[in-house]
């Protein structure tokens, strides 16, 4: 089953899509990864005003059957979180791209720019499926 | 070790299932989503391939007085056709397994146990069959198992002709027949509500497949399967049962007849002080899994989420856990540890969700 890639958008291998305005980072999960995990039932998000590292766990994605964690993309302090998300965590299965899980602003712009374009993603998905 | 497939393993493949490695065997996990197939049972009709199941059968003079023996529930009580739910214990009241057998006859039993534990269980009563004139054979490989469940079950089967003739009641078993394919078919199930499972041969098993998804029937993999009998209460072994506790800490007093004659594990049982209460616990937003630690309102670590997980009927978080009988709170009072959070817990003295089973 293919899985929607937005161009636009960068990504890590954690699954995760980036979208940079000015220096405020903003994540979620990709369809790939909604695909995989299955129903999602429970959103942990990090703090709002904690300080995330690239790479680190920074919040819990939870389906029926499996506890995931969350990965910030980049390193930074987290500005706002998604409630809507929270509320309604079936909605990351509904429409992964639409549902944004957090805010950052971010300290080093390069940490953006080493992610995987799109196509690289695509390539790192068919690798794995 | 290669995984062994049940017959049904390409119906799997077909129908794009995710398949998980299981009592080695690769089987359906979920098909389309946990939630729809829970669904799907709780409000119509789904089907479970539950093949990887053991099946073991007892013939003879002595088949009855085996079974009671070994069973710590009453079975040779149990009217003619009825299917009784028991643990296997040991000597020492610790329990080898849960296991449904199935009176076809008085000389005829089907013993139907769990995959995980087929080799121990065909190891214990293989030892103890022995002073029983009755011989005890081991037709696993032999046997698909179809689970059939849902309100709606009933109507399907009869429409296919499979309902067997007359009164068949929840925990009831018949032997039956159609078009030359014989089969054994019961009022039984895992996920609380009406339905069957039909035990039969490898080709059967194809045939009735193709039939069921025809008339609607929405195929379920093992996921859903834990979601159902979490929320009915039903105890899972390697969960709630284990070779360290006895049914006496697992909420199963009601399956250890006390005033039966003799059965295996009746004295250590007799003097036994459970160590467990296993309580039922939810939250509003969380989701518990087996393991997590349960507090009480001092913060007092106080026991274990045996079994956890979502609820797509209630929407909230539910718990299976074990509580140090000493440390049993009065308040009632119970705590999830999810990392490193306390969540507030709702006791239940009820199952979360109340099947319709007849």
């Amino acid at each position: 089953m293919a899985h929607e890639i937005k161009p636009n958008l960068k990504y890590t291998d954690d699954h995760e899509w980036a979208l940079l305005e000015g220096d405020v980072l903003t994540f979620g999960i990709t369809d790939f990864a909604q695909s995989s995990l299955g129903d999602i039932v429970f959103v942990e998000f990090p703090e709002i005003g904690s300080m995330l590292e690239k790479g680190n766990p920074c919040g819990v994605i939870e389906s029926i059957k499996s506890v995931n964690d969350l990965f910030s993309p980049a390193s930074g302090e987290v500005l706002e979180v998604n409630e809507n998300v929270s509320d309604s965590p079936e909605n990351i299965n509904h429409n992964a791209f639409g549902s944004w899980l957090v805010k950052v602003k971010i300290t080093n712009k390069s940490e953006f720019d080493q992610l995987m374009s799109a196509n690289e993603y695509k390539i790192h998905c068919e690798k794995i499926s | 070790m290669e995984l062994k497939k049940t017959s049904l393993y390409h119906e799997h493949i077909q129908l794009k299932a995710k398949m998980a490695p299981f009592a080695g065997f690769d089987m359906p996990l979920q098909y389309s989503s946990v939630k729809e197939e829970v669904f799907a049972v709780r409000r119509n009709c789904g089907m479970f391939d539950v093949s990887h199941m053991g099946e073991f059968f007892v013939t003879g003079k002595d088949a009855l007085k085996f079974v009671d023996n070994f069973m710590t529930n009453d079975f040779i009580n149990a009217g003619p056709n009825k299917a009784v739910y028991s643990p296997i214990c040991r000597e020492n009241g610790t329990v080898v397994d849960d296991h449904i057998s199935y009176k076809i006859n008085d000389q005829k039993i089907l013993i139907c146990v769990n995959a995980s534990n087929m080799e121990k269980d065909w190891n214990w009563l293989s030892k103890n069959v022995g002073k029983f004139d009755c011989k005890l054979e081991n037709k696993s490989d032999d046997y698909s198992l179809i689970a059939l469940q849902g309100p709606k079950s009933d109507a399907i089967l009869k429409k296919i002709h499979l309902l067997p003739a007359g009164d068949f009641p929840y925990y009831s078993v018949k032997e039956s027949e159609r078009n030359n394919y014989k089969y054994i078919i019961s009022k039984t199930g895992y996920t609380g509500e009406d339905g069957v499972e039909i035990f039969c041969s490898h080709d059967l098993a194809k045939i009735l497949w193709k039939e069921f998804l025809q008339e609607g029937v929405v195929p379920c993999g093992l996921a859903s399967r834990d979601v159902l009998r979490l929320e009915v209460c039903f105890p899972l072994y390697g969960h709630e049962l284990n070779d360290e506790v006895t049914p006496l800490d697992s909420a199963l007093k009601w399956t250890v007849k006390m005033d039966k004659t003799n059965f295996i594990g009746k004295n250590a049982l007799a003097n036994y002080n459970p160590r467990y209460n296993l309580v039922k616990l939810s939250i509003e937003k969380g989701i518990p899994r087996a393991g997590y630690s349960i507090l009480d309102s001092n913060n007092n670590n106080i026991g274990v989420v045996t079994s956890g997980g979502y609820s797509p009927i209630l929407e909230k978080g539910i718990a299976l856990a074990h509580i140090e009988k000493d440390k049993f709170p009065k308040n009632k009072i119970f705590k999830i540890q999810i990392r490193d959070k306390m969540y507030d817990t709702e006791y239940h003295l009820k199952p979360f969700v109340v099947g319709g089973h007849k």
